[in-house]
């Protein structure tokens, strides 16, 4: 019983447990830093499955007061053997693999959270369905007795209805004597109970230095078979909410946010805390009796569910607290729960922001992604940069019902008031016309391209349900807004359904798109990232990737899913060397690599570009989608106006007709069609100022609307601008017309126009404005590029030549009023 | 004394009518026809009912295309407070940028360092990515490569992704739209137009809420962007056009007629007035706005032409004489004035210069110019000669003005006197100059 110092584990191999919990790493014993009022004595052994120990506090009853006298009139539910069982036996037994707890969980703060995710859910995509409820955001509240405030962590019930639990001893028993008492109490940093420190044998007088452990884990330890004393008749070992948090009958929650909703009930949002047993390693010999990890999970739940305060440390604030009482727990590490893996808080907070961010950003979109999914609400149009399906883990589950929760930070903003006026009224028909034809808002079906995604399907199908499973590789190409990405992700849905449903083995997916990479070498770290969930440099991604595909499947499990890889903007990638296509096509042609690859661009002929080896691995299988023609593109505004009678029926035809002549892109034809509407709507509101709702039902979006559109979607308003440019300009065009006429080259430079425009001047009456301000206004006309010009700076030497053909600016001048003289030199 | 007082006050009035944009475009902005409420409806239809939109303004520059714009915003932030943010970026400010998000986010400061951090990193990440971008390609790949040691670049790896989510972000939860101003829309179309593509696929997605209006004064800007940005560019198009003649007097009255409820004297705005109607009306002041909109009718030009004629204000009234002294001070003729100022020797530099390309020698150099200045003195036997030193000075002066320039930029090497030059003006311009000339000989 001699103070000494206790072995504790470097940081260095901190963090490495941070990254890898499962591995039993060397211990390297070093000095404790600070030497605590705790008492204990012995250095604790080194036997492996023995828990790190810990020192913890002394917890002197008095400083709760309150709680002096736990109530013991229950009779006793809970025999002696089976807390030792619970509590003594290490390891504990497995709480997390049961999956009834999760589910539980999961159940509850999903019929909690209803409520408000709807109601958000409403604000952000039917604006104008209902007026958005007011919540008032709090710091503190003061409920139920406590106050609790943003950042505090409590417990909370984890069954509503759990009856023995209803006592709340805040101050924990004597192992020995069974009663609390104002005495000191010591703790065994082994098994956490507690004793007073007249009860030891032999007695201490204070409380020691270092660590301690009890009698009996040390004759535990030494392999003899103790009993604890046995409480006294009549009367119940109570346990503590700490004793019950560890065996996983509470929870703790830090919160982030605290409402007040419209019904006046009080709710937080709360990250929960896991205890090491619920993650996917269960307890490691190196956790802490008193660990806990902080997770990314949020759920929103009712104040009423609070228990009480608790105190969740990071080691440093752990290390100086010795007197909070038993309510005190170490957090060290957060844990993923989408991906398993444990990272260090110190580094996420203090660190980049970055990293935390970008984590919870994917967690967040990712949760989004399978939370629309469950609502049948699928909004794939969403860059969803990491779109994995881990199977059924209770994890995935758990991430989805805690969408909301990501975007912490931002919630308190969130919290104004929304004007009610300005989302809340009805929707005339040409609204709803507008809205539905938005590029954002998703058809139920795609119509138009069966053939394209009955192909995909069969192809991505044909690669997963080969046992073989050997890479393939798609390109997939057709002119922008012909609907490839949006099919090969519906294809995905239907099969993640599939997956769902279990005739398709699980895969992964990995959607990436060219464009948003900052450099294209980027596309291996996203790539892994979204394999494996961590974040190397992408030279390192390269090899870890190389080593994947090349060499098989490794013994993790999630390996062995074939993985699926959608790059869109495939051209992007193209490199000098094009050594990233390269790779990336190479490697569906390795046995094991189980990867099969969808490019997706715009260029039909992108493969015979580039060099023979890329094009051998890639050409073998295409699929082109074509442009729409005309009744295409008509069946797909129809099919979204359908129900709603706001445009006339040759409106959508012509513009179906004009865009498939043009370009057959659907994103432009549903434009026209909006802004078409968006035209007549502003018409309607102009026009009618005291609101007569029959002609505002019954205005269609007619043709001229429709035609309006067009031309400004189609037309250049170079026409308008030289019409009305001045009188100079017009002049100096004409000029260059006449140039042209003469010379028959189109380039001219400024000097021989120059002396043109004083010739037309001198012979029709027009004062020569000076060469300085002639050569103002051809810079001008060169800046809004009717011109092509070079720098003002030559002056003389200038080059200059027409932007559009010259009879536009004939067209444009013919009858201009100012100068009628003009059209003769046309 | 009392008049010199209210004439002062009356000038610092107008010129503050002048220096604010805002008021000159309110004036004209009620009308359904006028692009301020064309934008307006598209704008506010963005934060009411989540269409996402993009726009672009088109014009010639001094139109107002930016001061229509502020004037919608600024209803708009009036109309729905808390629920508009506006990220302004410029296609010219590369490096700067940054700084601009900080001052044009500043307003709403009760955005987290969360938020506006990647912000502005990722604004002032991308700017350096394009902006090398457009200087060198290569550079931009190889940039990537330092991304270990340099926060900056890690921020930049995860810029484009996060550009989405932020938007969604905010729209979802805190229900603001977010309108992203590009000034200089045509300068954005540089390069790969990452920029451009990430933030219309963002407005995409249906949670986020927000609209893109581009700036430009290229009428042909929507046709630079590449076709799949193209495709997802809402094409909306408001084209600014310069007023015609009578607007502008119009809007010349409105600006300068003194308000009658101000806290000048009564007798002295009516006098005020009363003057400035008459000028207005006058036929010799409708020929100066003739000549000033004959060149150059934008909305901007005028207000420089009507901020210059104040300069002079003794009287307490505007004269005629004002609006003249005005327009001949915006059309200035710099290359004559320039030829004013030169000396005796340039003026022969030039001279012989003009005569070596009549004879049609294409490029000519110092000492070619040199030899005909020197056929010409025996030629004609003036009297003044110069050593060749003295020439070569006056030659680098002509130089120094851009009166004469080198062919071309290369060749830095050589000395002056072997390189190449041509003439700026024109043979008629330096005729001209030579007859306003009268000490020429």
């Amino acid at each position: 019983m001699s103070p000494t110092t206790t072995p504790k584990r470097s940081k260095k191999s901190q963090v490495n447990t941070a990254l890898k919990p499962s591995s039993t790493l060397p211990q390297t014993p070093q000095p404790r830093r600070s030497s605590r009022l705790v008492s204990s004595l012995d250095p604790p052994p080194q036997s492996p499955p023995s828990p790190q120990p810990t020192t913890r506090s002394s917890r002197p009853p008095s400083l709760n007061p309150i709680s002096q006298t736990p109530k013991k009139s229950n009779p006793d539910p809970y025999p002696v053997n089976d807390f030792f069982d619970q509590s003594l036996s290490s390891p504990l037994p497995p709480v997390s693999p049961d999956p009834s707890e999760p589910k539980k969980r999961k159940k509850r703060s999903e019929s909690i959270q209803t409520k408000p995710a709807k109601n958000e859910n409403i604000e952000g995509k039917r604006r104008n369905v209902e007026a958005p409820r007011k919540r008032v955001y709090y710091k503190k509240v003061s409920y139920d007795g406590g106050e609790f405030a943003i950042g505090n962590d409590v417990y909370v019930k984890r069954r509503e209805n759990a009856s023995s639990d209803e006592e709340d001893p805040e101050v924990e028993e004597c192992r020995v004597c069974f009663k609390s008492g104002r005495a000191v109490m010591i703790e065994c940093d082994d098994c956490l109970c507690g004793f007073h420190l007249k009860c030891l044998k032999p007695p201490l007088k204070e409380v020691p230095e270092g660590d301690w452990t009890c009698g009996f884990c040390e004759a535990r330890r030494s392999g003899k078979r103790v009993e604890f004393p046995r409480p006294p008749r009549g009367k119940k070992r109570v346990r503590t909410a700490r004793e019950k948090l560890l065996s996983s009958d509470l929870w703790a929650v830090h919160i982030e946010s605290i409402w007040k909703e419209v019904d006046g009930s009080f709710w937080f949002r709360g990250r929960w805390y896991m205890i090491p047993e619920e993650t996917a390693g269960g307890r490691q010999p190196h956790n802490l009796r008193r660990e806990l990890y902080r997770t990314n999970d949020y759920a929103d739940n009712e104040m009423e569910s609070i228990l009480r305060h608790c105190y969740v440390m990071n080691p440093k604030e752990f290390t100086k607290a010795n007197n909070e009482g038993d309510d005190v727990f170490l957090c060290e590490y957060e844990y993923d729960i989408r991906w398993l893996s444990f990272k260090r808080i110190a580094d996420i907070d203090s660190g980049e922001e970055d990293g935390e961010d970008s984590d919870s950003d994917e967690d967040w979109k990712f949760c989004q992604d399978s939370d629309s999914a469950a609502e049948e609400d699928v909004n794939y149009e969403k860059e969803n940069r990491l779109n994995l399906f881990p199977g059924s883990s209770p994890a995935h589950a758990l991430a989805a019902n805690s969408r909301k929760g990501q975007i912490f930070g931002l919630q308190k903003i969130g919290a104004k008031k929304i004007p009610e006026h300005v989302r809340y009224h009805k929707q005339t028909e040409i609204e709803k016309a507008k809205a539905t034809l938005l590029l954002a808002t998703l058809p139920k079906s795609l119509p138009c391209r069966n053939k394209e995604t009955e192909e995909i399907t069969a192809f991505i199908k044909d690669a997963i349900c080969n046992d073989q499973c050997l890479g393939r590789c798609l390109y997939v190409h057709g002119v922008p807004g012909t609907g490839k990405t949006m099919s090969v992700l519906a294809v995905m849905r239907n099969l993640r359904s599939e997956v769902d449903s279990g005739s398709i083995k699980p895969y992964c997916f990995v959607e990436i798109n060219g464009l948003k990479l900052a450099s294209p070498e980027n596309i291996y770290r996203v790539i892994y990232e979204a394999l494996s969930g961590h974040r190397v440099s992408w030279k390192k991604a390269l090899h870890l990737l190389n080593e994947r595909f090349s060499s098989g499947p490794k013994s993790g499990k999630e390996d062995n899913r074939p993985c699926i890889l959608l790059i869109d903007e495939l051209d992007l990638l193209v490199t000098r060397n094009q050594s990233v296509l390269y790779n990336i096509l190479d490697w569906p042609t390795k046995p094991q690599s189980k990867l099969i690859v969808i490019g997706i661009a715009n260029t039909m002929d992108l493969p015979e570009k580039l060099l023979p080896r890329i094009s051998s691995r890639m050409g073998m299988q295409r699929l082109c989608f074509s442009p729409y023609n005309y009744l295409q593109l008509q069946e797909i505004i129809s099919s979204r106006l359908k129900g709603i009678d706001a445009f006339e029926k040759q409106a959508i035809e012509f513009a179906s007709r004009k865009v498939a002549a043009v370009s057959g892109d659907a994103r432009r034809a549903l434009e026209i069609c909006r802004r078409a509407a968006e035209l007549a709507d502003y018409r309607i509101k102009k026009s009618a100022l005291p609101p007569i709702g029959a002609s505002a039902a019954k205005a269609l979006v007619g043709m001229s609307e429709v035609e309006a559109a067009i031309q400004e979607m189609f037309q250049a308003p170079h026409i308008q601008v030289m019409r009305s440019c001045s009188k100079l300009s017009k002049i100096f065009l004409a000029a260059m017309v006449h140039e042209l006429y003469k010379t028959g080259m189109s380039e001219t430079t400024f000097e021989k126009l120059a002396m043109t425009v004083s010739c037309i001047c001198t012979s029709n009456g027009e004062t020569f404005p000076g060469w300085d301000t002639l050569l103002k206004v051809g810079c001008k006309l060169g800046e809004c590029r009717i011109v092509l010009c070079e720098a003002g700076a030559k002056h003389r030497l200038q080059k200059l030549q027409l932007n559009f053909p010259s009879d536009d600016v004939s067209f444009a001048l013919k009858d201009s009023k100012e100068v009628p003289w003009l059209a003769k030199y046309l | 004394m009392e008049r010199q007082n209210s004439a002062e006050e009356a000038l610092i009035l107008l010129r503050i009518r002048l220096c604010t944009p805002n008021f000159i475009f309110s004036l004209s902005s009620d009308s359904p026809d006028s692009n301020y409420s064309k934008l307006k409806f598209i704008l506010s239809s963005s934060v009411v009912e989540a269409c996402n939109n993009s726009v672009l303004l088109l014009g010639p520059r001094g139109c107002g295309k930016i001061a229509v714009l502020e004037l919608v915003l600024e209803d708009l932030f009036k109309e729905f407070p808390d629920m508009i943010t506006v990220i302004k970026l410029n296609g010219l400010l590369h490096n700067d940028d940054n700084c601009a998000i900080k001052a044009s986010l500043s307003p709403c400061r009760n955005f987290i360092k969360l938020i506006l951090v990647p912000y502005a990193v990722f604004l002032f990440v991308d700017e350096i990515a394009r902006q090398l971008c457009v200087e060198h390609e290569l550079i931009f790949s190889k940039m990537a490569s330092f991304d270990d040691n340099s926060q900056f670049m890690v921020a930049m790896l995860h810029a484009y992704t996060y550009l989405p989510y932020l938007i969604t972000r905010e729209c979802g939860l805190a229900h603001k739209t977010v309108i992203f101003v590009l000034d200089e829309f045509d300068l954005f179309t540089q390069g790969k137009q990452r920029l451009l593509y990430s933030l219309l696929d963002a407005m995409q997605s249906v949670t986020s809420q927000a609209a893109v209006v581009g700036i430009s004064c290229r009428l042909d800007a929507d046709q630079l962007l590449e076709k799949r940005v193209r495709s997802r560019f809402s094409h909306r198009k408001l084209l600014f056009l310069p007023p015609s003649k009578e607007d502008l007097q119009r809007l010349l009255k409105q600006i300068l007629l003194l308000p009658s409820d101000s806290t000048l004297p009564q007798d002295y705005i009516v006098e005020f007035n009363a003057r400035l109607l008459n000028i207005l009306a006058g036929e010799r002041f409708k020929d100066i706005m003739d000549k000033l909109s004959c060149s150059d009718p934008t909305i901007n030009n005028l207000l420089r032409f009507s901020a210059v004629c104040f300069m002079d204000l003794k009287s307490g009234f505007i004269s005629l004489e004002n609006f003249k002294a005005a327009l001949s001070s915006i059309q200035r003729q710099p290359k004559l004035e320039c030829l004013k100022d030169c000396s005796i020797l340039e003026l022969y530099i030039l001279v012989c210069m003009k005569r070596l390309e009549v004879k049609e020698q294409e490029s000519y150099n110092f000492n070619a110019v040199m030899k005909e200045y020197r056929s010409i003195h025996e030629s004609f036997q003036t009297s003044d000669h110069y050593s060749r030193s003295v020439c070569l000075r006056a030659f680098e002066h002509l130089l120094q003005r851009e009166v004469i320039a080198f062919l071309d930029n290369r060749g830095h090497s050589q000395s002056v006197e072997f390189r190449p030059v041509k003439l700026l003006l024109s043979p008629h311009e330096l005729y001209q100059g030579l007859k306003s000339y009268r000490s020429c000989p």
